[in-house]
């Protein structure tokens, strides 16, 4: 432990972490700050304190086993820039500003969980899975379902996200986000897309309160891709898929209207690639 | 106020001289530069991220490198290092040739974001001696001014990066 204060606590591993954040249990875990820090500011948000992961190295980092990327949950996003996954690649450069991404965590997009994260459709289409440590051990979920709520996960108490595992894949992987207008803008939509061996998986942000895919639109998209369907058939699925939230940034309807054509550009940029891969 | 249970303390070097610092376990780096340490080079521009006004170069265990200094929480550096404008240029109050090309150029009106522009780029010019216009404008993406348009920016940094090749060659 680097330093240890009643209201702070600054740990050097994991362990360290768990057993920190056990003799804090008000403490927020903080990692780059990104979030935490302005929603202190602005009050948005109460804690009894912090627990930094941002001195904990084992979490940070990108490595390969077997079928997975392993992604540490403190890895920065500025260091996702040039993922193999090319949509979560897309997704991270399009976060804040160069000075956010070196800070701003995978883990804390996840975690931190509201319908606009940058990352977080771009993991539901690649079908990501969440390693969660707990003083018992290690068990692992997929990211589909793991936000129940803007901002609420099922992150247990005392469990912290240490790694996000995400199917490599020799297909297509694209993202992409509208806002209002084109510097350091939040999504008012998103979307991204993994397409391989002729099969879509598409994956949307801020079209409902959690990140949201269907099987439905997987299906008209796929046909799209085909030649079975048409862009039209894609937006009126997206359309009855979504349920996106109406606030001063857009209205639900804008919002439905764009995310149908998000993902008709998607899958064309898919066909264009022709699953050559990306 | 910080009640005892509310502080941390701990060690951090800034521009070379160490201090030790006892602040809000909350409280931010750029809080702790500038009223617990007296240190004015970055500035309070927006505090959550957005304008850069506040970026200082720091090394937090894993590479130095200039990030915002509003969004990191003081005790989260203890030990590191961090280095303000001031570690640019002369301790005598001579500029560095990226400081030079921004008055030379017009670059610097009101002056708030000028510390952060100026740290940003002088990081670029340590890591690509040859930036091309894009390249300048992605790396100085996170700093924001409402002075002066950025054509005057990008032209100081364009003008530095000439001077310093020019200066190896």
């Amino acid at each position: 432990m680097l330093l240890a204060a009643p209201m702070f606590a600054l740990p050097e591993t994991p362990d360290e972490a768990l057993a920190a954040l056990a003799e804090r249990p008000g403490a927020v875990v903080v990692a780059g700050g990104t979030e935490v820090m302005p929603d202190l500011l602005w009050r948005t948000r109460e804690a009894a304190g912090f627990v930094s992961l941002r001195r904990v190295g084992a979490l940070r980092g990108v490595r390969v086993d077997g079928e997975d990327l392993v992604i540490g949950a403190g890895t920065p996003v500025a260091a996702l820039t040039g993922a193999p996954d090319a949509g979560l690649a897309a997704a991270a450069a399009s976060l804040g500003t160069p000075l956010v991404r070196t800070e701003a965590t995978i883990g804390g997009n996840v975690v931190s969980a509201l319908p606009y994260r940058n990352l977080l459709p771009a993991l539901l289409a690649g079908g990501a899975r969440l390693e969660l440590t707990s003083a018992t051990g290690v068990r692992t979920v997929p990211f589909d379902g793991f936000v129940t709520a803007p901002g609420r996960t099922g992150l247990a108490a005392g469990e912290l996200l240490t790694a996000i595992r995400l199917p490599r894949h020799g297909g297509f992987a694209d993202y992409v986000k509208v806002g209002r207008r084109n510097a350091q803008f939040v999504a008012t939509v998103s979307a991204a897309v993994v397409s391989r061996d002729g099969v879509v998986r598409l994956a949307f942000g801020n079209a409902g309160p959690t990140p949201l895919r269907s099987d439905d639109v997987d299906a008209v998209g796929t046909a799209l891709l085909d030649g079975q369907a048409t862009p039209a058939d894609l937006r009126a699925a997206v359309a009855a898929a979504v349920d996106p939230p109406e606030d001063p940034i857009a209205s639900a309807d804008y919002r439905r209207h764009a995310l149908g054509v998000l993902a008709v550009r998607l899958v064309t940029r898919a066909q264009i690639d022709g699953g050559l891969g990306s | 106020m910080t009640g005892p249970d509310e502080s941390v303390t701990f060690g951090l070097t800034v521009d070379g001289v160490a201090h030790e610092v006892t602040a809000r376990w909350s409280e931010s780096l750029l809080t702790v530069l500038r009223d617990r340490l007296g240190v004015r080079g970055p500035k309070t521009g927006c505090a959550h991220g957005r304008c850069g006004a506040c970026a200082v170069r720091a090394d937090l265990g894993d590479g130095a490198h200039v990030l915002c200094s509003c969004l990191v929480p003081a005790a989260t550096a203890a030990g590191a290092t961090v280095e303000t404008v001031a570690s640019i240029g002369s301790p005598d109050g001579e500029l560095s040739d990226v400081q030079e090309a921004f008055l030379a150029e017009g670059a610097v009106q009101c002056g708030i974001c000028t510390a952060g522009f100026v740290t940003a780029a002088t990081e670029l010019l340590e890591q690509n001696t040859d930036p091309s216009r894009a390249e300048i404008e992605a790396a100085l993406y996170g700093n924001l001014c409402r002075c002066t348009g950025y054509g005057r920016i990008v032209a100081a940094v364009e003008t530095a990066a000439r001077t310093r090749r020019e200066a190896t060659r």
